[in-house]
């Protein structure tokens, strides 16, 4: 059993679900439900509708590069079975989803850092530009700032002279 | 392609869907073009020097050939007025972008590895 990856919006495809389409020159086309299906007869091309995982990736969106995504690949090759190996990766299994997991939120958290740090920049703008709009004790409370204060250096001189 | 009248009472004569939808079929994918395109350019050939195979069923003997756009024609003036089209020159600003979407950009993007095919049996 193999959990295919859907051609149009690259999520995965479980036994018994979606449609598979091969072409005239042998190609195999895999869709997870009848909406990339029709997308696909639709000629639209995967990079460019938002909704799938091709544009995320390429725009930046999600995380491309991570040592998580090693694990699972096809593997065109037999492989001997081992009861050891099988236990080991079924217990691996939840660990390393969760860990990618993880990496995932705090990519978009970072991601979305550099829009909050400029929605703070405008905001600062208008208020700068907009503040006689407002009524005086408002304007009041607006104009509070923090007043760096300077601590005199004589005292420290005094103190290191009376040591 | 295709027949016409969709109210015509003989049924033999009616609308085919399928022979109006024939052509659509016959297209080839623009993926398919392209894995041509660069397997000519890898070979350093160029598309108007190879000689075509003779077909009587094509336009023209099958002679003249557009690859980008998959297509036949009458003669060569044709052809030359289809490469003028601007059709044509967007199929082949099309064709030289990057490569179309395959299944494995699929599978990278849902966060597979690269497809792992084992040690090489017989060195090349």
């Amino acid at each position: 059993m193999r959990l295919e990856k859907c051609w149009f919006c690259s999520s995965t495809i479980y036994p018994g679900h979606g449609i598979q389409f091969v072409r005239n020159d042998a190609k195999i086309f895999r869709f997870c439900r009848s909406k990339c299906h029709k997308n696909f007869k639709m000629k639209r091309n995967p990079r460019k509708v938002k909704w799938t995982k091709a544009y995320r990736c390429l725009h930046g969106k999600d995380m491309t590069q991570d040592s998580t995504f090693e694990f699972e690949r096809k593997r065109n090759r037999p492989e001997r079975y081992d009861r050891n190996v099988t236990e080991q990766t079924l217990k691996a299994i939840p660990l390393i989803t969760k860990i990618r997991h993880d990496r995932q939120k705090k990519h978009i958290t970072e991601r979305q850092k550099q829009g909050k740090t400029k929605e703070r920049e405008r905001d600062a703008k208008e208020l700068e530009q907009d503040i006689q709009m407002l009524p005086k004790k408002d304007v009041l409370s607006a104009q509070k700032t923090k007043v760096v204060v300077k601590v005199s250096q004589q005292q420290t001189e005094e103190n290191l002279m009376e040591e | 392609m295709g027949g016409k009248c969709p109210h015509r009472k003989v049924k033999k004569r009616r609308l085919s869907h399928k022979t109006a939808r024939r052509g659509k079929f016959l297209v080839k994918a623009d993926d398919a073009v392209y894995d041509e395109l660069v397997k000519l350019a890898d070979a350093g050939k160029d598309a108007d020097a190879t000689q075509l195979p003779v077909d009587e069923d094509l336009p023209g003997m099958g002679q003249f050939y557009c690859l980008h756009c998959d297509r036949y024609f009458a003669s060569d003036s044709v052809k030359e007025e289809h490469y003028r089209s601007k059709r044509h020159k967007k199929r082949i600003k099309q064709m030289s972008g990057p490569a179309p979407h395959t299944q494995l950009d699929a599978d990278l993007a849902a966060g597979m590895g690269m497809p792992d095919n084992g040690l090489k049996l017989m060195s090349m």
